[in-house]
Order: C-alpha cells, then sequence, then structure tokens
C-alpha cells in the first residue's frame, strides 16, 4: 500500500566540506536549495519534507568493514547523509508516503566493503546501507539499485556482487576515459550472481536520445524481469551536459523522464558537480517526476536544443544493448563452471585506489561457493598510505540469506585469522544474526557490536 | 503610562499599566465599526487620565483579517514572470492572472528578457476589464527587481492611476507563489487600512494623547502605526499573539510553556520555549494560502466550551460547532461548559440546567450527570494533550540543512501550562497534569492578551546578500539593490553595512531608540569556487532589533490553582 506523497529529504550540509575548494564542498546544493525554495515546491501538497536523522554505527557496520572501526572513517554529516535515506525508507515501507528522494551530500557509491579511506568523494555507501537495512528491519529480499551517475557506481557493485537478491545496473561514461576506470559489460556478478550486475558504458558526448534507448530496451526489460520490492536510483547528475567532471550530455528533463518511467521508491543523490547549471535544475526536475507533476517546464537556461549525436557511437551502444539483454535472459542456462572455474571458492585479487587520500589498497577477496545460499566472503586487505604507513585486515562477511554451514565456516575462519599475527585487525560482518565483531591484535581485544533489536 | 488594546472576534480587552503594574483593565463587547470598539475601550481604561500621561499606546486590529474573510476589498490583476519551472497552475492564485515571458535566475541574472509590447498588451487586456490595482511578481525578484520596475515603470506611464505593488518590496525571502499572494492581498487591503489608520490618528488626537501610537503583529513585535501602512499584512493574526505575549509577561523569564486560550468553540495553543514564544518556520496561511506574513506558531483547535455535545448511540461526542449559549446560559445543547458546571469547575449558568443538559445525554446510558460531565471533559483535555504533543513534535521534525543543526535537536517538553480565555479555569489542572507539567492561570488572565499587546516590543528587521563576483547587494525590506565597490567587501564588513541599514530603517520609522542592541538571526557565507579558484562570497545576513516585551508584570506565577 503506498501513501500518496512524495518524501524530501533535504540536507545540504552547509556546514562540511571535503576541503574548501573541492567541488564536494558547502556550495554545491546552495543553488539547489534556491531554486526548490523559490519555487514554493515544498509548500505543495503532494511533497513532504522531513527532518533528517542519523543512522547508527551499527547500521555502518551491517555494510561496511571500516578501517579501523567505523567511527574513523565517517563524519557526522556522513551518518545524516545515510540516516536520511533510511528515513524515507522507512516512511516509504509504512506507506506514509509513495516514494522519496534523499537530496544529500556527502555521496557514497564509490565506497565498498572495506574502507580504508575517502574514495572518488565518498566513505560509506548510502545506498548499500540501505539495502542491508531494508532486509534486517523490513523484510525486504530482492532489491534494484540502478546507478545513473556519470561514474560507474564500482562501491555499490563490489559489495553486491555475490548477491543473488540485488540487481545493479550501473550505465556511465566509458571507463576509459574517467574515474574509475572500471564497469564494463564483462563485469557481471561472481558465480552465485550472475548477470545481477548489469554494467553499460557510454561513449562521451551522448544525449538523453541514447540515455532513453538504454532505458526502454535494457533496464526497463530487465526490471520487469526481475521483480524487485524495492527500486532504489543512485542519483548522480554528472551526465548533465554542463558537468565539469563528465563528458555526456543528458539535460534535466532527460534525468526527469528516466526517474518517472523507473519509479524508484528512493532516488539519493550521489555526483553532479555543475553547481549552478545542472544541479538546481536537475535536482527540481526529478523531484516533480517523483511527486508526479509536470517537469516539462524545467529548463535550463542555457539549453543547447537536441543534441547531435555521433551516429557511430549511437550504434555501439545498441549493440551492446543487444548483448547485455541477451546475457540477461540466458542467466540462468549459461554454464557458470565454464566462466568462474570450480572448486569450493571463487577468487578475486583486486587493487583499489582510494583518490582522495590517496591509499592504495590491495584485496584478495573469497566467496564460499555453496549451493544453499549466497556463501560467506573472506576479504584479505592491505591498505598503503605512501611509503611507510600500511594496514592489513581480515574480514569476514556472513550474507543475510546464509545457510548453518557457512555461517559456522565463516565463525571458524575468523577465528582462526585472529589468532595470525598478519592481521592488525580482523572483523566478523553476521549479517543473518545482525552481529558484528571486531578484534584488534596489538590490545588483544574484541569488539562486539548487536544493535538494537528487530522492532525497536 | 502604557495602553494595551486587543480587539478580538468577540471582545475587545484593554488595559492601563504603569512601571509593570496593572492600573485599569476594561472589556467590552467589538462592534461592527472596530474603530468605535477601539475607542471605546480606550476611553474605558483612560478615565481619570489625562491624554499627556500616555507615553504608548499599543493595540491590535481585526480589520485585514475581516477585511480578507469577507472578501472586501477591490479586484486586484496579477501580472507574474514565473520564467522556466513549475507549472503556476499547481499553485491557487487569487484574481486574474497574466503571465509575461522574462526571467531571473537564482543569482538575480537575467536569463530570459521581457517583452514589452506584450506588457502593453496585458495591461490593456486588465483595463478593458476594469482592473485599477496590480500586483506585479517574478521568480526570483528578490535576488534582482529588475523586471518588476521594468513592468511597473511601463504599465504606471499608461495607467499613471492605478495602484501597483511590486513583489521584492512585499516579500524578500524565497518562495514565489507566497510572494504572489502576500503581493496579491496587500495591493487589495493597502488603501482601506491606509483609511483606518488615518481615523485612529485622528481620534487618539482628539483625546490629547502624544505619545507613540503603534500596532501589534502577528508575530508579536510591534511597528508605529503610520509606518505600518507600509505592511498591512503583518497585522493579520495579531490575536494570538497578543495573549502569548502576555503570558511571556506574567510568566517568569526563561520558562517554557504551553500557553492554553480556550475560548467559545476553539482553543488557541502557543508555545514560549526558554521564555520566547515561538515563531512559526513559515510564513502563515491566510484565507487558505500560503503568505510570507511572519507569525508566532499558534495552533487553533475547535474545541471550546460553547461546543455542541451529543450522544450518538452509545458514544458520546464531541463536535466543533457551536449553536449557541451553554445550556445552563439557556442554550439549546449540551456543551462542555455545562459539563464543567456540574463538576463544580465553574460557577457559570444555571447549575440545575448544567445537571439536565447531562441527563440528556447520560439518562439512556445509565450515567449520572457527573459520571457523562467527566467524560466530555476528559474528551476536550485528551483532543487538546494531543494537538500540544503533536506541536511539539512537529517543531522538532523541523527540517535542518547543517550538521550542527542535525546535532543539536533535542526533546524539549514544557513545565508549565497557562491558561488564559474564558474557559481556562476549568481545564488547565486537568491538561497539565496530563503532560506532567504545573498548571498556572496568571493573575489578570482574562486580559492576558491586552496586556501583552501593552509590552509587546517594537522589531524591525534587516536582510542583506551580498554577491561579490557580481558586484551588487541586495536589502530585502527596503528593496533596495546597489553596486558593491570596495574589492576586500567580507563578512564584518557586510555586518557592518547590515546595521547601519538598520539603523536607517529604525529612523525611517522613528524607532531610533530600539537600535542599541542588534541580534544576528542568520548568517550564510558561502565561498565560490569555479576551477578550484575563489571568485567571490555569497554573503548573506540577518540581523534586527531583539524580539521580546518591555517587561514582566508583577511577580509572575502567583495564584496556581494547584497548591
Ligand atoms: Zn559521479
Ligand atoms: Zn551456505
Amino acid at each position: 500500500m503506498r501513501g500518496k506523497k512524495t518524501g524530501l529529504v533535504f540536507f545540504p550540509a552547509f556546514d562540511w566540506a571535503i576541503s574548501p575548494t573541492h567541488p564536494e564542498r558547502e556550495e554545491r546544493l546552495l543553488y539547489t536549495r534556491d531554486q526548490i525554495f523559490e519555487e514554493g515546491v515544498l509548500d505543495l501538497p503532494q511533497i513532504k519534507e522531513y527532518a533528517p536523522r542519523l543512522a547508527t554505527v551499527h547500521d555502518v557496520a551491517r555494510t561496511h568493514f571500516c578501517v579501523p572501526r567505523v567511527q574513523s572513517q565517517v563524519t557526522e554529516a556522513h551518518l545524516i547523509a545515510a540516516g536520511s535515506a533510511l528515513l524515507l525508507a522507512d516512511a516509504v515501507v509504512s506507506g506514509e508516503i509513495k516514494n522519496g528522494f534523499a537530496l544529500v551530500r556527502p555521496p557514497g557509491h564509490h565506497a565498498m566493503r572495506v574502507v580504508h579511506g575517502n574514495r572518488g568523494f565518498c566513505n560509506i555507501n548510502n545506498e548499500a546501507i540501505l539495502v542491508e537495512y531494508l532486509r534486517r528491519h523490513h523484510g525486504i529480499r530482492r532489491i534494484a539499485i540502478v546507478d545513473s551517475d556519470v561514474h560507474h557506481g564500482d562501491g555499490t557493485q563490489d559489495i553486491f556482487y555475490h548477491d543473488p537478491d540485488v540487481l545493479f545496473i550501473s550505465f556511465h561514461q566509458d571507463g576509459r576515459t574517467i574515474y574509475p576506470g572500471t564497469g564494463f559489460p564483462h563485469e557481471l556478478g561472481g558465480p552465485g550472481a550472475y548477470a545481477r550486475t548489469i554494467n553499460i558504458p557510454l561513449p562521451p558526448g551522448l544525449g538523453d536520445e541514447t540515455f532513453h534507448y538504454v532505458v526502454d530496451n535494457l533496464i526497463l526489460p530487465i526490471l520487469r524481469d526481475f521483480q524487485p520490492e524495492f527500486i532504489i536510483n543512485s542519483a548522480g547528475q554528472d551526465n548533465h551536459y554542463t558537468d565539469p567532471l563528465g563528458s555526456m550530455r543528458f539535460t534535466a528533463w532527460g534525468y526527469a523522464e528516466f526517474t518517472s518511467k523507473l519509479k524508484p521508491h528512493l532516488a539519493v543523490l550521489e555526483g553532479g558537480y555543475a553547481i549552478e547549471t545542472a544541479l538546481p535544475y536537475v535536482n527540481l526536475a526529478i523531484l516533480l517526476a517523483l511527486a508526479g507533476l509536470d517537469y516539462s517546464r524545467v529548463r535550463e537556461p542555457d539549453w543547447p536544443g537536441a543534441v547531435k549525436e555521433n551516429p557511430d557511437r549511437v550504434s555501439r551502444v545498441k549493440r551492446m544493448v543487444d548483448q547485455l539483454l541477451r546475457v540477461w535472459e540466458e542467466r540462468d542456462n549459461i554454464d557458470i563452471e565454464k566462466i568462474f572455474g570450480r572448486g569450493p571458492f571463487y577468487e578475486r585479487q583486486k587493487k583499489i585506489f582510494y583518490d582522495t587520500d590517496y591509499i592504495e589498497e590491495e584485496q584478495l577477496e573469497r566467496v564460499r561457493r555453496c549451493p544453499s545460499c549466497p556463501g560467506y566472503i573472506t576479504v584479505d586487505s592491505q591498505g598503503v598510505r605512501g611509503y611507510s604507513y600500511s594496514t592489513r585486515v581480515f574480514c569476514v562477511s556472513v550474507p543475510f540469506q546464509a545457510c548453518g554451514a557457512c555461517q559456522a565456516e565463516a565463525y571458524d575462519a575468523y577465528e582462526r585469522a585472529k589468532g595470525l599475527d598478519v592481521y592488525q585487525y580482523v572483523y566478523l560482518q553476521d549479517k543473518s544474526t545482525d552481529t558484528f565483531f571486531s578484534f584488534e591484535r596489538d590490545k588483544k581485544r574484541e569488539w562486539v557490536s548487536e544493535g538494537p533489536k528487530v522492532g525497536e | 503610562m502604557h495602553i494595551g488594546i486587543d480587539v478580538g472576534g468577540t471582545f475587545t480587552d484593554a488595559v492601563l499599566m504603569d512601571k509593570g503594574l496593572v492600573k485599569a483593565v476594561a472589556k467590552i463587547p467589538t462592534s461592527r465599526d472596530l474603530l468605535t470598539s477601539l475607542l471605546q475601550a480606550l476611553d474605558a481604561v483612560m478615565q481619570g487620565v489625562g491624554g499627556e500621561q500616555v507615553e504608548r499606546v499599543v493595540f491590535s486590529t481585526t480589520l485585514i483579517t475581516n477585511m480578507i474573510a469577507e472578501k472586501k476589498y477591490d479586484p486586484v490583476g496579477l501580472i507574474l514572470i514565473p520564467g522556466p519551472g513549475l507549472d503556476i497552475g499547481l499553485f491557487r492564485f487569487p484574481g486574474e492572472v497574466r503571465v509575461v515571458q522574462g526571467a531571473i535566475d537564482y543569482r538575480g541574472r537575467e536569463i530570459i528578457p521581457l517583452n514589452m509590447e506584450e506588457v502593453d498588451r496585458v495591461a490593456d487586456d486588465l483595463a478593458a476589464r476594469g482592473y485599477r490595482k496590480v500586483a506585479v511578481v517574478g521568480k526570483f525578484s528578490c535576488r534582482n527587481y529588475l523586471h518588476e520596475k521594468k513592468v511597473a515603470e511601463r504599465i504606471q506611464r499608461r495607467f499613471p492611476e492605478w495602484k501597483l505593488e511590486l513583489g521584492h518590496q512585499v516579500a524578500g525571502q524565497l518562495n514565489f507563489p507566497r510572494r504572489v499572494v502576500s503581493t496579491y492581498l496587500t495591493c487589495a487591503t493597502r488603501e482601506k487600512y491606509r483609511f483606518f489608520v488615518q481615523s485612529v490618528q485622528e481620534a487618539i488626537g482628539q483625546r490629547g494623547i502624544r505619545g507613540k501610537i503603534f500596532i501589534l503583529k502577528a508575530d508579536g513585535g510591534t511597528l508605529p502605526l503610520e509606518g505600518s501602512q507600509e505592511v498591512p499584512m503583518e497585522t493579520i493574526f495579531s490575536g494570538p499573539a497578543a495573549s502569548t505575549l502576555g503570558v511571556q509577561a506574567l510568566l517568569p523569564p526563561g520558562e517554557t510553556a504551553v500557553v492554553v486560550d480556550i475560548g467559545g468553540t476553539t482553543t488557541d495553543l502557543a508555545l514560549i520555549l526558554s521564555g520566547q514564544p515561538l515563531l512559526a518556520s513559515k510564513g502563515a496561511k491566510v484565507d487558505d494560502m500560503f503568505t510570507h506574513v511572519r507569525a508566532l506558531a499558534v495552533k487553533s483547535v475547535p474545541v471550546g466550551g460553547d461546543s455542541v455535545v451529543e450522544r450518538v448511540g452509545r458514544d458520546i461526542i464531541l463536535y466543533s460547532e457551536r449553536l449557541g449559549p451553554p445550556y445552563c446560559l439557556g442554550g439549546p445543547m449540551p456543551t462542555p461548559t455545562d459539563a464543567l458546571r456540574v463538576l463544580g469547575l465553574t460557577k457559570l449558568g444555571d447549575p440545575e440546567r448544567a445537571r439536565q443538559a447531562m441527563n440528556l445525554l447520560g439518562a439512556p446510558l445509565g450515567l449520572s450527570p457527573e459520571g457523562v460531565a467527566e467524560r466530555i471533559i476528559r474528551q476536550v483535555v485528551e483532543t487538546v494533550v494531543e494537538e500540544i504533543e503533536n506541536m511539539f513534535s512537529s517543531w522538532e521534525q523541523e527540517p535542518a540543512y547543517r550538521v550542527w543543526e542535525v546535532l543539536q535537536k533535542k526533546k524539549v517538553r514544557p513545565g508549565t501550562v497557562v491558561g488564559v480565555g474564558g474557559g481556562a479555569p476549568g481545564f488547565i489542572s486537568q491538561i497539565a497534569a496530563r503532560l506532567g507539567c504545573s498548571p498556572v492561570i496568571p493573575p489578570y488572565a482574562p486580559v492576558a492578551n491586552a496586556i501583552g499587546a501593552a509590552v509587546a516590543r517594537p522589531t524591525i528587521q534587516i536582510t542583506l546578500r551580498a554577491d561579490t563576483e557580481q558586484g551588487y547587494y541586495t536589502v530585502n525590506e527596503e528593496g533596495f539593490q546597489g553596486q558593491l565597490d570596495d574589492p576586500a567587501f567580507n563578512e564584518e564588513k557586510a555586518l557592518n553595512l547590515a546595521k547601519r541599514w538598520l539603523a536607517w530603517r529604525a529612523n525611517r520609522y522613528g524607532l531610533e531608540n530600539s537600535v542599541q542592541e542588534v541580534e544576528l538571526l542568520r548568517k550564510e557565507v558561502f565561498n565560490m569556487v569555479r576551477d578550484w579558484v575563489t571568485v567571490g562570497r555569497l554573503i548573506d545576513i540577518t540581523i534586527q532589533t531583539p524580539r521580546g516585551i518591555l517587561y514582566h508584570v508583577g511577580g509572575g506565577r502567583e495564584r496556581g490553582v494547584e497548591e
């Protein structure tokens, strides 16, 4: 049962910045505020504004392994941004609102499962925290995340790569031409979640027409098949034609039209750094689209008219859409062993660079290939800051849907790692019981976070 | 000596105060002619006092409220310059709306120019339909008034007799639809208000009063009568402001209290947080339309001493209507007042008729008159308590846009429930008990509103916004736009400039004595960074003279209903 209103949390964090001249700074949502206030949107009966709230450290620990601990990676601004998404989700689930827009900063979609620092302006992943929260507190299992930021949502992809119940779709500017350099069509998810990750890299310069070709011919058909109980939009706005970081040519209208087709339960702001020429208009248009109001009159002052798209690039995208659609349709008939090999574990080696904090991380991720559940995950991670300072940690994650055998094995793995001297910190995240442990080698101490019980 | 007069819907109350002591009070029925009521009340408290002894008269008026409610004003045409954005059809605007081309953006830059031929056509059209009053309002006109001014100049040249009202002069805050409504209502009411002000000035002059005359505003501040002609809309809803300030004056400083004003058909609730009346975060709703009028956060609950009570099946139901006086006072239907009478909580009316009223309701249910009476009181109390809880929680739920604002939010609950108004004595103890507070019915509770008017302070405010990259600044309240020549203009200079404007404005209103103290209400400073280089600053500062009351009355909490 859905309410009639669209919920909004507007949290511009006017007193928070990564650094004074960084794109992620106080001024970012200032003109968006001016536009939204001046239009009088918040007086409309279709829209309900909520005061933000803080996520708990426990909510963060349910999703991330923060090194050394949650408190050292997040500021209050991060907890407010994540908490605002949770608050709106609560209101959607309770039927108070039909959908919501967390118009908040700082963003989060580049934050991965293990967090050594800030990368791509993100510390913690607002959408991923929301997914785990929805499962724990509202029993929602099948969730789709559609990422419309110009940058690949590599953090979200990393967190749900082995989760068959989370469909992650990201379209973005081709990784060969932009940060973070990933998000290619062959990145399709792990052996237990094949084709639950879909990436559509777009050649630079394409506009609304191709954008909507992808939406109509790939994203919407996949969503119709997947039948998610909850749809989240990682609503980055840096595909806009004026964005200083991206090279795409989308408009505010294109974004709004996409929103009204996708019908997300929750849109969460991600990137978008054309703070004057794009954000005021794109944010307004998205909000109107969510509320089912007319957005056709929202137009950028320097709107150039329809973009002339390069036909070669357009046909490249169309071919890719066809291929990906076939992959999706064949996902259950595919020979998984041919792609991923055999054996009790599937392993990935990863090198991750934290551009904001200059940290280089090396990871060995292993997932248990279990016939009765998505399998537990271990991550052996070493973060190197400069040449001298490095932290090596071992992380064990028990998925929400874990079987008893995996849970037991995971606890064993945690205990074993605690006895190994190489790890400064060892973590166990048991999503099936909502209990999180962390062990600090030098102090020989263990912390447990059990969080509030369901229903509290 | 100070005089306070609150012209209410039913009664006009007045007090004469001397150095914090109440010297005389008066309560007279409000007649159709507001001026008559005002002067009757004035004369009643001035008996034996010479006009030359009166230093200050503050009064409230329902003139504008009545005028709007009864739609007794000339038709107003609206010329809007909304530009791209929201479909203005989403808002219900009063009057005849005409849209012209043009647009200004959030930093005051012109993005679509005006088309003067179109302006002429629209003006001709309105003229042909007989309009002589026209409001011109543009989106973002508070950031740049260029378009509004150009349109007005063009029209005024061709129709010199027209009364024009410009949006940026009425409302300098963001929110275009509210600016439209506020400008419309100002345009509609200004002429009649001016006439009223002149009549009051004459009448008071005839009584030999040389002191200053002020009018109470919805936000609890006052303005000199003369100056209030600029902002007639701010005089609406001053009744609840008057009672709230009265309670503030009657309580010890610094208390957190709920003010419960129980009348015949409605109960008005207001909050005093740490000694200051709570202002609504957004402008008031007038005639079911949102405006920019600053008002105290007042909640009107449709229940009072005269509300009709009926039995439906096995239930006893409290309605929001009034069908006459209570049964014990000869009315047709049982009411909460009859319940109070039966329980001995009021001395109003005939006790036998009150019992009859309770029996009408209770006999078929086998309930004693006392049993019915208790049930009715409980319902009234529950309704009011629920609304008080809602007020506090919606205050806590106010959006916050900064990290520190989110972190400092805490749960605040009142310590005191203060009853004013006729119905207060019977209900206040029970409302307070339900909220875990102490009940207070202050001395002079029946004329708390007039006391509030007497002690209200003049307030003036200045909002200055500077854009150093574009080199200009605006002063919202004055509708002023000027150049910034100083290349080193900064926060400190902006504050000083704002203070100079505040002093200038105070002077203009004849309030030069009230700017010794200045409160900083809001400050926003944003560095504008383009390509990693700071290219300018946006500085937004609001300052005001201190809000509040001139003095407290007596010792405050003297007559609690419970020991
Ligand atoms: Zn981005
Ligand atoms: Zn398993």
